[in-house]
């Protein structure tokens, strides 16, 4: 039991020692002269593919808003139109079913 | 902190030269810890830029800029494991290869061509290497930060947000599988040298 820790704690020793001497091996990274213009080059690329989808994304919510006002008024001119068209039904029957020889207007004394 | 506050809020206004001034201060460093991260040099560059793009765009969603390096390190992290994960299968296949690239670096030592310690430094950065691509790309980050840069558990503790405890739990895990890598690398060499005897 006591050989696995060793062999543990030799291993930790070991990783430490790894890592210190990884960090000192690791050479130090210099940036290219291309590097800032490289940044700016990509913000620029950004912002304009940003400009562009704001574009498309603000058509787009104005052909849906037209696109819905349009639906809601052929909506409503047709449900206006039934309006009608039901009172217009409703005289006609009320017309059609006033008929002389109709039992509840033949006058009981005759 | 290696700019003043000003310039941070200067640059968080949309203000160009202090977006500017802030890279300049901050690229050495950036590339310094990418290339710790990821350990192919010819994509740090490329890594750093895309960690200051993105500070770029999201620089006016920093709260305090007393909070400006924890969050500096999170994106880079965050471009780092965003770069480990999509070139995993290219990491796989370069291990693959390294017997290989050892073969050439003996052929060149053979020949006097590289310097003792310069072998070395490379013999351990492999080695190293070769460790932390056993462990998965998140295990790999948090010790890179925790045992290569010297960051402290109070400074980890900012850029994961979580607590100690649980920073140390994951660190813990995370030796572990690397202590457990080391070993089966110990034991194959082992292995290797005993097979070597025997011919």
């Amino acid at each position: 039991m006591s050989n696995y820790w060793n062999q543990q704690s030799d291993r930790d020793t070991e990783l430490n020692t790894l890592f210190q001497a990884y960090r000192a091996a690791c050479p130090e990274a210099e940036p290219s002269a291309n590097f800032m213009p490289e940044i700016w080059r990509r913000i620029e690329e950004r912002q304009r593919s940003l400009f562009f989808l704001g574009r498309w994304a603000r058509a787009f919510v104005t052909a849906a808003a037209v696109l819905s006002l349009g639906m809601a008024a052929y909506l409503y001119i047709p449900e206006g139109h039934n309006t009608m068209l039901s009172v217009e039904s409703y005289v006609e029957a009320v017309a059609a079913g006033h008929v002389v020889d109709s039992p509840e207007f033949i006058d009981p004394e005759l | 902190m290696l700019v003043d506050f000003e310039l941070i809020k200067r640059a968080q206004t949309g203000d160009s030269a202090a977006f500017n001034e802030v890279v300049l201060a901050y690229r050495k460093r950036t590339l310094g810890t990418i290339a710790r991260l990821i350990s192919r040099p010819e994509d740090v560059e490329d890594v750093a830029q895309e960690v200051f793009l993105r500070l770029y765009f999201s620089l006016d969603q920093l709260r305090t800029a007393e909070v400006f390096e924890p969050w500096l390190y999170r994106l880079t992290v965050n471009a780092a494991y965003d770069y480990l994960r999509k070139h995993r299968r290219r990491m796989e296949s370069r291990m693959s290869d390294l017997s290989e690239q050892q073969v050439v670096l003996a052929d060149a030592v053979a020949g006097g061509r590289v310097d003792h310690d310069v072998r070395q430094q490379r013999q351990v950065r492999e080695t190293v290497d070769a460790l932390l691509s056993a462990v998965s790309e998140a295990d790999r980050i948090l010790l890179t930060l925790k045992e290569v840069e010297g960051l402290s558990l109070k400074e980890l503790e900012k850029i994961y947000r979580v607590n100690e405890n649980a920073l140390k739990v994951r660190l813990f895990r995370a030796r572990q599988r690397v202590l457990k890598a080391l070993g089966e690398t110990g034991s194959e060499s082992r292995g290797k040298g005993t097979a070597k005897a025997e011919i």
